[in-house]
């Protein structure tokens, strides 16, 4: 397994990372984008990689909260939003501010369900 | 469409780096990561660096010609950024042509990237360096008044 930057973090920073993967796996799987980019140069023939290196980062996540990531999929494109001035950048809902000071826990937004990101 | 000068103003001279010290792919995605991390106060620097190289697992994007162009979306950066490093010994980025990397263009977005504007910068980047000329002075450039004259001028 490959030594992941954000492993000794937290959990919130491995769903960020996991978002990271599957938002390069649709567009490497989107026939416009992969045109776009084979008429730039670009090759994207390693999928089979990135998609492992998906399973490997999963097991780094807690079921419960990869359950949490796959179920705010069925809902949303963007999983996982950054909180900007305190708003939910997903719903642009307001962000209890206590939630900052959350260290090591996963918090969703409580109007729409997203997971949160404190940049 | 975006203007030589719309995308020159995504160059900062912060992030333009004339002298990579870094000789393998790895640490020259790290040398321009801490930069744009320094400059826009980002602190999972991880993120950015972990994404860049499952992109460059997913195909290298050193296209040839001495030139390297790593990119791709993550949430851990708040706008589009925009990197330059030159290398004058040249770094090993396992491009495509198998020859060493003298210039690479780093453009990192936001997945809340409207219209995909990342795609559209690394278009217009890439339109730049498929001449030859304007290619050879890019890889010359030794300041950054000269980087942003030559992305000004090449009047696409």
């Amino acid at each position: 397994m490959t030594d992941h930057p954000a492993r000794k973090q937290d959990q919130a920073k491995l769903l960020v990372a996991l978002q990271d993967l599957d938002h390069m796996i649709r567009d490497a799987e989107d026939a416009k984008t992969a045109a776009k980019m084979q008429e730039m140069g670009f090759t994207m023939d390693g999928i089979a990689e990135i998609k492992k290196a998906r399973v490997e980062l999963t097991e780094h996540i807690k079921p419960q909260l990869l359950n949490r990531y796959q179920r705010v999929s069925q809902n949303y494109e963007r999983i996982v939003v950054p909180v900007v001035k305190d708003l939910c950048t997903g719903c642009f809902a307001k962000v209890a501010t206590s939630f900052r000071y959350e260290k090591t826990a996963v918090v969703t937004c409580e109007s729409c369900g997203r997971i949160l990101y404190f940049t | 469409m975006m203007t030589s000068q719309e995308l020159a103003s995504y160059f900062r001279e912060s992030l333009c780096i004339f002298d990579l010290k870094a000789t393998t792919k790895r640490e020259a995605l790290a040398e321009m990561v801490e930069a744009v991390c320094a400059e826009y106060e980002i602190k999972d620097r991880g993120l950015i660096l972990e994404m860049l190289l499952n992109r460059e697992s997913l195909g290298s994007t050193a296209i040839g010609k001495g030139v390297a162009f790593p990119h791709g979306r993550t949430l851990a950066v708040r706008d589009l950024s925009i990197a330059f490093a030159r290398s004058a010994r040249g770094v090993d980025f396992d491009s495509t042509d198998k020859k060493p990397t003298h210039a690479v263009f780093l453009i990192i977005a936001p997945p809340q990237d409207r219209d995909n504007l990342y795609l559209q910068v690394l278009g217009r980047i890439v339109d730049l360096i498929k001449d030859d000329a304007s290619r050879e002075r890019v890889q010359a450039a030794s300041n950054y008044a000269e980087l942003k004259s030559i992305i000004e001028g090449q009047g696409l």
